[in-house]
């Protein structure tokens, strides 16, 4: 509760002080802001996260998850001295709208009633229409702020329509008493059916899983980078955490019967994802692509709910795979945007002429692809395991596709590392992003070394 | 000590890779040096009555029972003493060519050297899996940065294809995980303590075998290997070849056969006759090469394919030549290795058809040279032959037809090894030939050594069958099917 309070107040201050005409403020602002945020999700000393429990709680789930989001929003802002470096009037407006879209992932992790959860999505998506669209004067970027949008609301419809069907079958949108209504129905009715079945759907949108998943690559690549990157973290980790927290805690009782369309996704989302990415010659729509058949791995922690572990699966998938990303995007962004080239061969040769930077792609793409011992290993390790008895079939399908992977995470790596060719391109690092990609690097250390250090979280 | 054998190379590569330092060399040679001392140091007081020695271990993710665990009984000892004996000649035998740029390449040899040791030292499934998985890291590097022509899909396809198979490992190694009692645990004991009723043991087994059978390789298994020792740079050809093969068959050993042993009649005679397979698909391939590096990488495939069908005979003659074999195997083709390296350098190709008469300007390479070849025809008195008696003796043991087959690589051994030395050394000097130049100070020593040790193995095989006895005594009868 205290994160979201201070959340918001800060996303006010940076509108308030986008007016000014001191734009030096606002990331400095932005950034202390999140990061007192952060802090409050360890340390609750004035007691609030125990206030309003009826709609909301931040419990444990709640707390470790907002950790995971804020920091990878602190590490986005630290990133936007170089991505808003263009902005010059709607600078305040840009932090705004990223810190009220995370106040909305904030609800989406402690929501114990539909109604909040379906404001949280609302909350969380509605700015990010606007962001995506943020760079007025580019054709690809309204293209993609308009999809968007209308997917967006598209799927929030479907969703409403499901919530509805759950309240007409259970007459409560509280989680704990829809839980009792659904176990109490002993394989319930078929309008608790089709409910959850449209619930299921309109999160797929969300999570971008397939079939549902037609609108993200376009929408990313045709978002500004930073604001890509947003997407591929905290909007993904927000709709995996919503999506198990409604499941764990509302239908856990009819698992036999959404098991079987959230396995069917998972398995469809994984391949397809993987055989289009092998195709991509773009970075960016790749990391879209891979984006999708991540979703599909974390999929296997919904099916995993009831198993113990399953939560920290989930938690440390989504903090390894948001730090990778992160720092890929960090590094491509600088890259990309200094010599108008977004495509692979963007990087040829890097490894001579930015070891650094080279050796932070790197790490990324193998953190990406699960290749151990990085923490990406672990991540997948940790869902697998926890979902091994529900779907070993699912396992092994999951297992072939991280395989495929490689070969298109490794294209990068080819490109810095191996190609012959050397292209004149500038590539020197801005301080920000420098630091950035550092800190990204030791926390993927830190996780690598220890990876119980989730256990000690949650 | 165990921890040591990790550490030193592990921190030496960060170091190496981070800071790269001018000399990187020198430090590779050292800190592969120091490994070989603590390895000296650790068989000194050596207990081989099959328990772990030097056991050291720290709770990883302790609630999910993974512990970082290492220790060495006989089988372990003997390969952490194949890889760290091979290091520091490998890393010497790469200064003969410029590595550029050096704290890279040198950064990535001693990295694999960390993987390798880690992996023939782990007692707990997923710290072997995460060593098994990060050798690879180092050796595609390796390959697809110093290596030859199409080096990026040769080395593509390698890394994508040990992935896979290590990737059944991890499944099966997950699902016999789960079956262990409590919260779970990877403890070398534990994971062979679980009883799996026949058909799960089947795809346990099945999900190892690919794993393996993919890196040593077994026929049909085998597709990425001739290429990628053809296209890697030397150095890279014999940490494959000489090392990370071992780790295949050292899987078999300690891993695959003790975790599932229920299925074994089941699936054991297919594995066995595609070993088999292998020995002669291998061979007569390797007697129609003009490459002088394929030829080699096809008489890995026969001689691996022996060692393979010996240990799955999985009784005492098979496992310990197995055991010898692997060691003897990876000094001999390390030295070959060398050797064709030399000429390659010299002559700018390894086409055998271009060669000839080099013993008459060369008689010091052709004389070192020659035990090398001896000992990887397994020619009495020289290391290669306890092991392939052994080893035929293991495979007789399991069945008549399939040990009379596979002693057919006695003789094409000889036909292609002979070939090629005969190719390389006698006939005609061609206006190349003619000119070469004979062995150098530092390729001396190395070859030098290599010689050595081909003679004093096959004089004292005894030295390593004693050091493997009690181990091998233990796991084969730990193991009831």
């Amino acid at each position: 509760m205290t994160a979201l309070l201070l959340l918001f107040t800060t996303a006010i201050v940076g509108l308030f002080a986008g007016l000014t005409q001191n734009r030096s403020l606002l990331q400095p602002i932005a950034l202390v802001g999140s990061l007192l945020a952060l802090a409050a999700t360890f340390f609750d000393p004035l007691g609030w996260n125990d206030r309003y429990t009826s709609m909301m709680q931040f419990d444990i789930f709640a707390l470790s998850f907002s950790g995971v989001v804020i920091l990878a929003t602190v590490l986005i802002i630290g990133l936007s001295g170089w991505g808003f470096r263009n902005l010059n009037d709607t600078l305040g407006d840009n932090y705004g709208l990223i810190l009220f879209s995370l106040c909305g992932a904030l609800c989406m992790f402690s929501f114990t009633n539909m109604v909040m959860l379906f404001l949280g999505i609302e909350i969380l998506s509605i700015p990010l229409y606007v962001l995506a669209g943020s760079r007025r004067d580019n054709l690809s970027g309204n293209e993609a702020a308009l999809k968007y949008f209308l997917m967006g609301s598209f799927a929030t419809g479907i969703l409403l329509f499901g919530m509805a069907l759950v309240y007409g079958s259970c007459a409560s949108f509280d989680l704990a008493v829809i839980n009792e209504a659904v176990s109490g129905k002993a394989g319930g009715t078929g309008m608790l059916h089709v409910g959850i079945l449209l619930i299921i759907v309109g999160l797929s949108f969300k999570v971008s899983a397939v079939p549902f998943h037609f609108w993200a690559p376009d929408v990313y690549q045709g978002s500004p980078n930073l604001v890509t990157t947003y997407m591929a973290t905290v909007v993904k980790t927000a709709g995996f955490a919503a999506f198990y927290r409604l499941f764990s805690l509302a239908f856990p009782a009819a698992a036999d019967f959404w098991n079987v369309p959230v396995t069917v996704v998972a398995a469809l989302t994984m391949t397809v994802a993987n055989f289009t990415a092998i195709f991509q010659t773009d970075f960016k729509r790749m990391m879209a692509y891979s984006s999708i058949s991540h979703a599909g791995y974390l999929l296997l922690a919904i099916l995993a709910i009831g198993t113990a572990g399953s939560e920290r699966a989930l938690l440390f998938y989504t903090l390894t795979y948001s730090l990778a990303t992160i720092c890929a995007f960090g590094g491509y962004m600088v890259i990309a945007e200094k010599n108008d080239d977004s495509s692979f061969a963007a990087f040829n040769g890097l490894s001579k002429k930015q070891p650094f930077l080279a050796a932070v792609m790197a790490i990324a793409m193998l953190t990406l692809a699960g290749i151990p011992p990085t923490a990406g290993f672990f991540g997948k390790y940790f869902l697998f395991t926890a979902a091994f008895a529900k779907a070993p079939w699912l396992i092994v399908l999951a297992v072939i596709n991280s395989a495929i992977s490689i070969y298109y995470y490794f294209k990068v790596i080819i490109a810095m590392y191996f190609s012959r060719e050397e292209n004149a391109y500038e590539a020197s690092l801005p301080a920000g992003v420098r630091w950035v990609v550092l800190a990204g690097m030791l926390l993927i250390a830190l996780l690598t070394i220890w990876p119980g250090s989730v256990h000690a979280w949650m | 000590m165990s921890l040591l054998l990790i550490l030193i190379p592990l921190l030496t590569a960060l170091f190496l890779l981070i800071a790269r330092p001018a000399g990187a060399r020198t430090i590779a040679l050292v800190a592969s040096l120091a490994n070989l001392a603590v390895t000296a140091f650790a068989s000194m007081g050596f207990v081989g009555d099959g328990s772990f020695n030097h056991e050291f271990s720290i709770p990883w993710v302790a609630e999910a029972g993974i512990n970082f665990r290492l220790g060495m009984d006989g089988i372990s000892l003997l390969m952490i003493v194949l890889t760290n004996l091979l290091a520091p000649l490998i890393i010497f035998s790469s200064f003969n060519r410029q590595m550029e740029p050096e704290g890279r390449y040198y950064g990535l040899v001693v990295l694999m050297l960390a993987a390798l040791n880690g992996v023939f030292l782990a007692l707990d499934g997923l710290v072997f899996y995460i060593f098994y998985e990060l050798a690879l890291i180092p050796i595609y590097f390796i390959c697809a940065i110093w290596g030859g022509q199409d080096r990026i899909r040769t080395t593509l396809k390698f890394f994508i294809y040990t992935f896979i198979g290590s990737l059944f490992m991890l499944v099966a190694l997950l699902y016999v995980y789960l079956q262990t009692p409590g919260t779970h645990s990877f403890a070398w004991e534990e994971l062979v303590r679980v009883q799996l009723d026949t058909n799960a043991a089947w795809w346990v087994l099945l999900g190892f075998f690919l794993a393996f059978a993919v890196k040593m390789p077994v026929f049909p298994f085998h597709t990425w290997q001739p290429d990628t020792y053809t296209t890697a740079p030397t150095g890279g050809t014999m940490l494959l070849s000489g090392i990370m093969l071992k780790m295949g068959v050292y899987g078999v050993i300690r891993w695959m056969i003790p975790l599932a042993p229920e299925a074994i009649h089941c699936l054991m005679p297919t594995f066995m006759v595609l070993a088999v397979i292998g020995i002669i698909y291998g061979s007569i391939i390797a007697i129609k090469q003009n490459d002088f590096k394929r030829l080699i990488a096809y008489s890995s495939i026969a001689h691996v394919g022996l060692i393979a069908a010996g240990v799955m005979a999985w009784n005492k003659a098979g496992v310990q030549g197995g055991l010898i074999q692997m060691l003897n195997h990876g000094i001999n083709v390390v030295g070959l290795f060398f050797a064709a390296d030399m000429i390659e350098r010299r002559m700018g190709t390894r086409s055998l058809s271009e060669m000839g008469g080099i013993a008459k300007s060369a008689p010091k390479f052709a004389a070192l040279f020659m035990i090398v070849v001896l000992g990887s025809v397994a020619v009495p008195l020289t290391n290669g032959f306890p092991g392939e008696f052994l080893l035929l003796n293991g495979v007789w043991n399991y069945n008549f037809w399939l040990g009379a087959v596979a002693g057919l690589t006695i003789i094409f051994g000889a036909v292609y090894m002979l070939r090629a030395y005969g190719l390389t050394m006698f006939g005609e000097a061609n206006e190349q030939t003619a000119r070469f130049e004979d062995v150098k100070t530092n390729e001396w020593i190395v070859l030098g050594v290599i010689a050595a040790l081909v003679l004093i193995l096959g004089f004292f095989p005894g030295m390593v069958l004693n050091l493997t006895d009690g181990s091998v005594n233990r796991i084969l009868g730990a193991v009831q099917f």
